[in-house]
């Protein structure tokens, strides 16, 4: 009977092995890619029916993964092309020499969109679509808990959204790291994590994919988060009883595709890239699965109504200006300090900013300049940052926290590990410091 | 002993095997965590860093309390059912036995999701009691939330072991007991379950090496103050040179080791399974009407409660929008018709990975057990502790051990690396799952008496026809055992595999599932195409479990006729 | 160590195990210290009447009585009754002390008095050097002491023992046997053996009943049972017995024995029919050539077919019609074997046969 079974299991197994291999490897295109099968299948579709005879791979990584996968297999590259949103993906991949150059053919594609520029200067990768973070909310959570719906980013610093709101972290999601570097160049470095403190602080929680969020929020886990566009959009075509917004401080960035180095169907690479930035591939981003911003403006003719059109309303990501070159040169130290003051040390921070909200609560109508005092001291601790602007875009600095260094002769002084733990440790003191600051503010009330 | 060659040949060749798909790839992860990060030079520092850091030892901590909390409240779902499945007449035992096995077959972040929905903070019973009790209960919540999943999700290695533990224990054991005046409770506390524990550790074990090396659910979940978090969140970072994530690794395997090899030394010289002479297996008894009563109640609550993340699961599936609302908001088959194309080729992929796995799993399992518990070869334990170990082996190591290694490497005739070619998929699943069907095929191969080996060979009978005649028709039922459990659990495996998955035709289901729940209009079709995994692979499970029970069956009755005819 | 000794009284009792009849209106009693034997071939339904008495298996119809309580609806750990099991039962993952103490714990005896009464039981059946061994580090013979010193130590109204001596080897089983007649003499404990070896149960047991087939056949002490068994089962049962098929007709207002081969003599008892006469191969004489029976005897011609030498006797075959019979003779020496092929008569008392239906 056993024998029977193992020998029946064996032999569809080698048949049905063998029908995975006769695929030819001719007519094939594999893209590695971060974005869902909504987006990819469309395309995949549309591009097999004009290409006959090509049968399209799509391989989904986490973008990071995706970076990660490229990186390990370089050396007996398979892949043709890595599609997908955050320019610092390609500018790794980049730096690893990692990407083929390539000049796009379609015409009529502007050279920036808000204040970013479309294409890789270097000539690398190309933006196909645009895309903003912005914040997104679950309606029916809302009308429950008696919420108002919030607009800007420092509308979910305020007491009102403890425990409803939800993220991504930077070192987990492209986008999200383009955000959090969003707001820390436009507010300034200081007040910049002060503000992602205050939010983070209502967070209920960090989520480590960056479609955890609006998954939360579709599912009412929480009612907030702060997501890229087409993430809310496209879960409100879904038909989701969700919305979004997009803030005034915002920065549109183009998702891009590039050509991998050595990509064995490189000829195949190219009509994909100029497939998705024709009239007919720019249109398929209208759908309502995918719902991206298109990068030809002629495209957004076609768009439904109240789709934001950035070359049109020029509120939308303008309102600054984004800094590739510094967000470059402090991207790790973002992330990591990211990382040890909000991500991993959330509840205390949750608690220590609950802290200071109830004894602003208390505070209100209250002339109490010692409980001000304490108050103020609570929030101080709370925002300190372990290290200032300078020290993070420090080149040497910097090379502790990255894999390959430019040059053999830098000098490193500390580990990784081993600067981290000093942080926590600091971080770890000054919430819990204001957290009793907080409470003895109150408890003078 | 006659003549060793085929033995030693069929030890040489496992031992190849697990050296090159388990002992090099690990070891080219891990080495890197006995690196400096600035110089590259050998180096215990990155461990001294990983003792010093409070983020660390809090990870640490958290993993060992989730874990042990894990078989704490498995424990408290799986004694029921294995107890009174096996001790009473029950209607529907194997039912019972068969659901018991199903939580395994759905990949746990698809039941974390489901069990969000169900119990979160605001999910279904949580909205409920709210509104008409007016209070929540933090189910999943932090920690909470990993240790309900995760025991839901591994309940069964507890049940399976200790179920068989529990009828291989010798009747007049508890006879005599009750003879003494024990019952109840009591007898359970005193003699039952000591007489089962070789069984109940081995489950529990299992359950704690699990969960310590788990990383979907705490992912999923949004914990990472864990172990195994921090190691895949820190290894998978763009471009960060930081080796905690592989120092988090080497102490994973370590510290995984170490429950294992303590869990073996708690067993040592306490193996009471073996029916002794003159004794006989279970005989059920008959629950009285109010007990029985109660036992089913009691029964039908934690198959309700493991049984959650499917019911979750199938009303995701077919609901259209749910939201912050106890229920969908209405119902369609419109997900199931959109996997319907694509599920095909995921289950193909799936059903052939997964069988290949389970049946190399088989085989090799057998060969070792035979090989360790028959032969005087030299260093045979070993073949045995290194395929155990792999047990130790979290999957996104083994992953990215396979890329690093097999990567330069082309596979003959078809050009392209063998790291992304499937059968690297296969042999991923066959080196994970290996330990269970090992254990399975140890346990089968102990039960068979060496008598009947020589009793064949006196009638000359080779070595080798004697294992084919005699030897694995005996060991049948566990081998099937160790097909299921490997097969089942194979199918839903994602963390190896999601590293290892080079394109979307190789892609197996709990990948495409994965896949589908990353978009917004994509989780309904994620748990269709769930409930289509856990169907399948369900049924395969629940067919292979009635051959086991029927040859199972047939020998205890003739056992029983021959016992009570004296 | 004993308290009152108490007699056991099974009425009707009846038991299955689904459409399976296993025990069929049994009823005996047992007097206060005696010792029984249960005794019967495998599947006579022994084992499971032992079993129904200690309270395992399904619930029988019919009453158990002891000391005049009827158990039937008791659960065996109500009964306090010492079972001693045939594979022991000792509990592998506790000492000889533990499992010596297990049953005095669940009374919960105070600790004092536990370890008291644990050393007397360990003394009484000599394992006292033993006691923080575990039962796998024992021998069959030590393991078997430790069962019983298990049993005893909790004072039950009655033991059970359940083919105690099953997992002996042969010697070891004889001194066995003797141990404990000798610790139930002194202990006077009611006390039923379960076997299927009848001389265990002949040496050991004051009185036995011969079960078969869930029919209990005849009770009564050893030698009773082997010198006048009821019926066929019990005689063959119990030792070797000569049976001679026939039937009883009346000729000439005489009733005459005609056994199935021809062979004829006068037989005065009840009735008519088929009958078999039994009786034991010692109870007989031989005597060369053709010699006439005498009014207490019965003379049967036959032909010596084999010999057998045993020592002090010696068994010879011998045809009669198509039967053949085994005579016993007791071996003097000096005296030479009778040859095959000798015509002999054998002369039987016939106060020493039974004719028996059937």
């Amino acid at each position: 009977m056993l024998k029977r079974k193992i020998l029946f299991t064996v032999a569809a197994s080698v048949f049905l092995g063998m029908s995975t291999l006769v695929q030819a490897t001719e007519g094939k295109l594999v893209v590695v890619t971060s974005y869902p099968p909504d987006t990819t299948t469309t395309f995949k579709k549309a591009f097999e029916k004009k290409y006959p005879g090509i049968k399209v791979e799509m391989l989904k990584k986490k973008t990071t993964a995706g970076v990660k996968y490229l990186q390990e297999t370089a050396g007996n590259n398979t892949s043709d092309l890595f599609w997908a949103s955050a320019p610092d993906a390609f500018e790794i991949l980049k730096g690893d020499d990692l990407l083929q150059k390539y000049q796009t053919k379609v015409k009529g594609i502007p050279e920036k969109v808000g204040a970013f520029p479309i294409n890789d200067p270097d000539g690398y990768y190309k933006g196909f679509a645009a895309s903003g973070y912005g914040i997104m909310w679950n309606t029916r959570y809302l009308k429950a808990k008696k919420l108002p719906v919030p607009h800007e980013w420092e509308d979910l610093t305020k007491a009102v959204y403890h425990n409803h709101v939800g993220m991504s972290a930077p070192s987990r999601s492209g986008t999200t790291h383009l955000t959090v570097e969003t707001v820390l160049q436009g507010k300034g470095w200081e007040e910049g994590w002060a503000t992602w403190k205050e939010i983070a602080g209502n967070m209920k929680t960090i989520t480590e994919r960056s479609f955890g969020v609006p998954d939360g929020v579709n599912s009412g886990q929480f009612g907030i988060g702060i997501v890229i566009d087409f993430f809310g959009l496209s879960s409100k075509a879904s038909g989701f009883p969700v919305d979004f917004v997009y803030p005034s401080v915002t920065t549109l960035v183009p998702a891009n595709i590039a050509i991998v180095k050595n990509a064995p169907h490189r000829e195949t690479a190219a009509d994909f890239i100029e497939f998705l930035l024709s009239d007919e591939g720019q249109a398929l981003l209208l759908d309502p699965k995918i719902m991206r911003l298109p990068v030809n403006p002629k495209a957004y003719a076609k768009a439904p109504a109240n789709f934001p059109n950035p070359f049109k309303d020029n509120s939308i990501g303008s309102g600054v200006k984004f800094d590739l070159a510094l967000s470059k040169s402090r991207y790790n130290v973002v992330n990591s300090l990211f990382d040890v003051m909000i991500t991993y040390r959330l509840d205390d921070l949750r608690t220590a900013v609950k802290a200071i909200q109830d004894a602003e609560a208390a505070l209100q109508g209250n002339n109490n300049p010692a409980a001000q005092k304490l108050i103020a001291q609570a929030k101080d601790l709370v925002n300190a940052v372990p290290i200032d602007a300078a020290k993070a875009s420090d080149e040497a600095f910097n090379s502790i926290f990255k894999k390959k260094r430019k040059k053999a002769s830098t000098k490193v002084t500390g580990r990784q590990a081993e600067i981290e733990q000093q942080w926590d440790e600091m971080i770890k003191a000054n919430y819990a410091k204001a957290t009793q600051l907080a409470n003895k503010a109150k408890s003078m009330l | 002993m006659t003549k060793q060659r085929g033995p030693v040949f069929a030890g040489l060749l496992i031992a190849l095997i697990l050296l090159a798909f388990l002992v090099i790839p690990v070891v080219q992860v891990i080495y890197v965590a006995f690196q400096d990060p600035a110089s590259g030079a050998l180096t215990l520092v990155n461990f001294s860093d990983f003792f010093r850091s409070s983020l660390f030892q809090e990870s640490f901590f958290n993993s060992f309390y989730v874990a042990a909390m894990s078989v704490v409240v498995a424990t408290i779902i799986a004694l029921p059912l294995a107890y009174f499945t096996s001790r009473f007449n029950f209607a529907g035992a194997a039912i019972i036995q068969t659901l018991g096995f199903i939580p395994l077959i759905m990949p746990p972040f698809v039941g974390a999701v489901a069990m969000l929905l169900l119990f979160g903070e605001n999910g279904s019973v949580n909205l409920l009691l709210d509104e008409h009790l007016g209070f929540t209960i933090p189910f999943m919540e932090g920690l909470n939330g990993v240790i309900f999943v995760q025991s839901i999700h591994y309940f069964p290695f507890i049940l399976i072991n200790l179920s068989a533990a529990l009828n291989n224990v010798d009747r007049s054991m508890e006879e005599s007991a009750q003879n003494l005046g024990a019952s109840g409770m009591r007898l359970f506390r005193r003699i039952v379950f000591p007489l089962a524990m070789p069984g109940y550790v081995a489950g529990a074990a299992l359950v704690f090496l699990k969960v310590f090396d788990d990383l979907g659910t705490p992912l999923l979940l949004n914990v990472n103050t864990m172990l195994a978090p921090q190691a895949y969140l820190r290894i998978s970072s763009i471009g960060i040179s930081d080796p905690m994530g592989y120092v988090i690794s080497v102490i994973l395997v370590v510290f995984s080791l170490f429950a294992l090899w303590t869990s073996m030394l708690a067993l040592k010289g306490k193996d009471y399974s073996t029916l002794q002479k003159g004794g006989g297996g279970m005989l059920k008894r008959e629950l009285r009407g109010g007990q029985k009563i109660a036992a089913y109640a009691l029964i039908l609550l934690i198959l309700l409660l493991v049984l959650s993340p499917h019911i979750g699961l199938t009303l995701l599936s077919f609901g259209t929008v749910w939201s912050y609302s106890p229920l969908p908001d209405a119902y369609t088959l419109d997900h199931y018709r959109m996997v319907f194309g694509s599920a095909r080729e995921y289950i193909t992929n799936t059903l052939l990975y997964a069988g290949l796995a389970a049946s190399f799993d088989v085989i090799l399992a057998t060969a070792i057990a035979y090989i360790v518990y028959r032969t005087g070869m030299k260093g045979r334990k070993w073949l045995d502790y290194i395929a155990t170990a792999s047990l130790a082996v979290p999957g996104v190591v083994l992953g990215i051990g396979y890329l690093r290694t097999y990567n330069d490497f082309n596979v003959p005739f078809l050009d392209k690396p063998m790291a992304s070619w499937w059968v690297i998929i296969v042999v991923a699943l066959t080196i994970r799952r290996l330990p269970y069907a090992l254990r399975a095929c140890v346990a089968a191969l102990q039960q068979v008496s060496v008598m009947l080996e020589e009793a064949a060979q006196n009638l000359g009978a080779t070595r080798s026809r004697t294992l084919w005649r005699v030897v694995v028709p005996l060991m049948s039922g566990g081998m099937i055992a160790g097909f299921v459990t490997s097969f089942a659990t194979a199918s839903v495996e994602l963390s190896a595999t999601i590293m290892l998955v080079s394109q979307e035709s190789d892609a197996p289901l709990a990948f495409g599932i994965y896949e589908f729940m990353q978009s917004a209009s994509g989780r309904g079709a994620g748990a269709a195409l769930g409930m289509i995994a856990v169907v399948i692979v369900g049924l395969g499970t629940y067919f292979s479990h009635r051959v086991i029970e029927r040859s199972h069956k047939l020998r205890t009755a003739e056992r029983q006729i021959a016992e009570e005819v004296t | 160590m004993s308290s009152e000794s108490v007699g056991i009284s099974i009425r009707n009792l009846g038991l299955a195990f689904g459409d399976n009849e296993v025990l069929r209106d049994i009823s005996l009693d047992i007097a206060p210290g005696e010792f029984f034997a249960f005794l019967g071939p495998s599947g006579s339904g022994k084992s499971t009447l032992l079993r129904a008495v200690a309270g395992f298996g399904p619930r029988p119809s019919g009453q158990i009585l002891i000391g005049g309580e009827d158990v039937v609806d008791l659960p065996p750990w109500k009964r306090n009754l010492g079972m001693v099991f045939q594979s022991y039962a000792l509990w592998p993952h506790m000492t000889v002390r533990k499992n010596i103490a297990f049953g005095l714990e669940e009374r919960r005896l105070p600790a004092a008095e536990i370890r008291r009464r644990v050393d007397e039981a360990l003394e009484l059946v000599g394992m006292t050097a033993f006691a923080g061994r575990r039962p796998s580090q024992l021998s069959g013979g030590q393991q078997q002491r430790v069962a019983i010193a298990r049993t005893i130590v909790v004072e039950p109204k009655v033991l059970l023992l359940d083919e105690p001596l099953s997992n002996l080897d042969a010697n070891l089983r004889i001194q066995m046997r003797r141990d404990i007649r000798a610790l139930q003499q002194r202990l006077q404990l009611t006390t039923i053996f379960v076997t299927h070896d009848q001389e265990e149960a002949n040496t050991t047991s004051d009185r036995m009943a011969v079960l078969n087939d869930g029919y209990l056949q005849q009770v009564g002490t050893p030698m009773e049972l082997y010198d006048n068994p009821s019926n066929l089962f019990v005689a063959r049962f119990l030792g070797t017995a000569n049976i001679l098929p026939g039937s009883i007709v009346e000729e000439d207002g005489r009733k005459v024995f005609v056994s199935d081969s021809g062979v004829t003599f006068p037989l005065d008892i009840e009735g008519e029919g088929q009958r078999s006469i039994v009786f034991r191969p010692q109870n007989a004489s031989i005597h060369c050539g053709r010699v006439e029976a005498d009014d207490a005897h019965i003379d049967l011609p036959g032909v010596i077919v084999h010999t057998e030498f045993l020592g002090s006797i010696v068994r010879y075959g011998v045809k009669v019609g198509n039967e053949t019979l085994l005579l016993d003779l007791p071996h003097i020496q000096g005296e030479g074997l009778i040859a095959e092929g000798t015509e002999v008569t054998v002369l039987v008392a016939r106060e020493r046969i039974l004719a028996l239906a059937g």
